[in-house]
């Protein structure tokens, strides 16, 4: 699966182990004005490739510098899509970071069987 | 006591790469009085998505497209205010006065927020406007919301102790 490159912001994706998580890798800042035109695709195949391989999908945001409230939106979206398509998602943010951990530990209010935040 | 005022006033073009050039000086600038860095990259988030509101929904059909950013601090207060041109007819400066409203039908910002989370997820499949920038600045931001609109032109500013 490639990376997803965007304005100031880079996604790569990392699968490790047979078995394991499909990985996100976020870094530098997710700042567009509409950043779900680049993310929803993206994340659409990401969903697709993790249904087909009925793998979980990691979403890394220790790296990352900054995202926007509009970033926020299109991560939710993705929470949804992933619950309605049986794909397990954990979100993994810097607990030491407290933009990260303000702004990520809200999701909370997802939490399901199918969605889990992992302080690191 | 050290004298901690401060103020920067400037006119800023409505290009969207602004956004992020006034957000990181602002950071820049706070983390040069303050050592509490996380406290800089707040007020820094909370300017970058005041700027990002006034671009999207500023009224820029006019030959001039600038608005203006305000920050200053005063005693132990930090304040950031955008002001930018909106349309009559344009329902965005209400919204904005009424999502103000409404998170303070909520104890807290925190609850407010989260609620907000809640009501994107249930949204159009599309995301459409989700206003969730200004629920943002309250509670990460910790700050206080203020907005009003006079002669065409709506003023929004975040105000909170450092």
């Amino acid at each position: 699966m490639d990376s997803l490159v965007t304005g100031n912001l880079r996604i790569d994706t990392r699968v490790g182990r047979p078995s394991g998580p499909i990985e996100l890798l976020w870094m530098g800042k997710s700042n567009d004005r509409n950043p779900a035109l680049a993310l929803a695709p993206f994340f659409s195949q990401v969903l697709a490739s993790a249904c087909a391989s009925k793998l979980p999908v990691e979403l890394h945001f220790e790296k990352l510098e900054h995202f926007n409230s509009s970033t926020i939106t299109s991560i939710i979206k993705l929470v949804e899509d992933a619950r309605r398509s049986g794909v397990k998602l954990v979100v993994l943010y810097d607990k030491d970071i407290r933009w990260q951990r303000m702004s990520l530990e809200p999701l909370r209010v997802f939490a399901n069987d199918l969605f889990e935040l992992r302080p690191v | 006591m050290l004298n901690f005022n401060f103020s920067i006033d400037l006119p800023v073009r409505s290009e969207w790469a602004n956004v992020d050039l006034l957000r990181t000086s602002v950071q820049n600038c706070f983390t040069a009085i303050f050592s509490d860095i996380e406290g800089c990259h707040s007020l820094a988030m909370v300017t970058g998505e005041l700027l990002e509101n006034a671009i999207k929904y500023g009224d820029w059909s006019g030959k001039e497209s600038c608005f203006r950013l305000k920050v200053w601090g005063q005693g132990r207060k930090a304040h950031i205010a955008v002001e930018n041109p909106v349309r009559p007819d344009d329902n965005g400066a209400s919204e904005v006065l009424n999502i103000l409203r409404w998170i303070r039908c909520f104890p807290s910002a925190n609850e407010a927020y989260r609620a907000r989370l809640l009501q994107i997820a249930q949204g159009p499949a599309n995301g459409g406007v989700s206003k969730l920038g200004l629920v943002r600045i309250a509670y990460e931001g910790d700050c206080d919301l203020g907005a009003e609109v006079s002669n065409g032109v709506i003023r929004v500013t975040a105000e909170r102790d450092f």
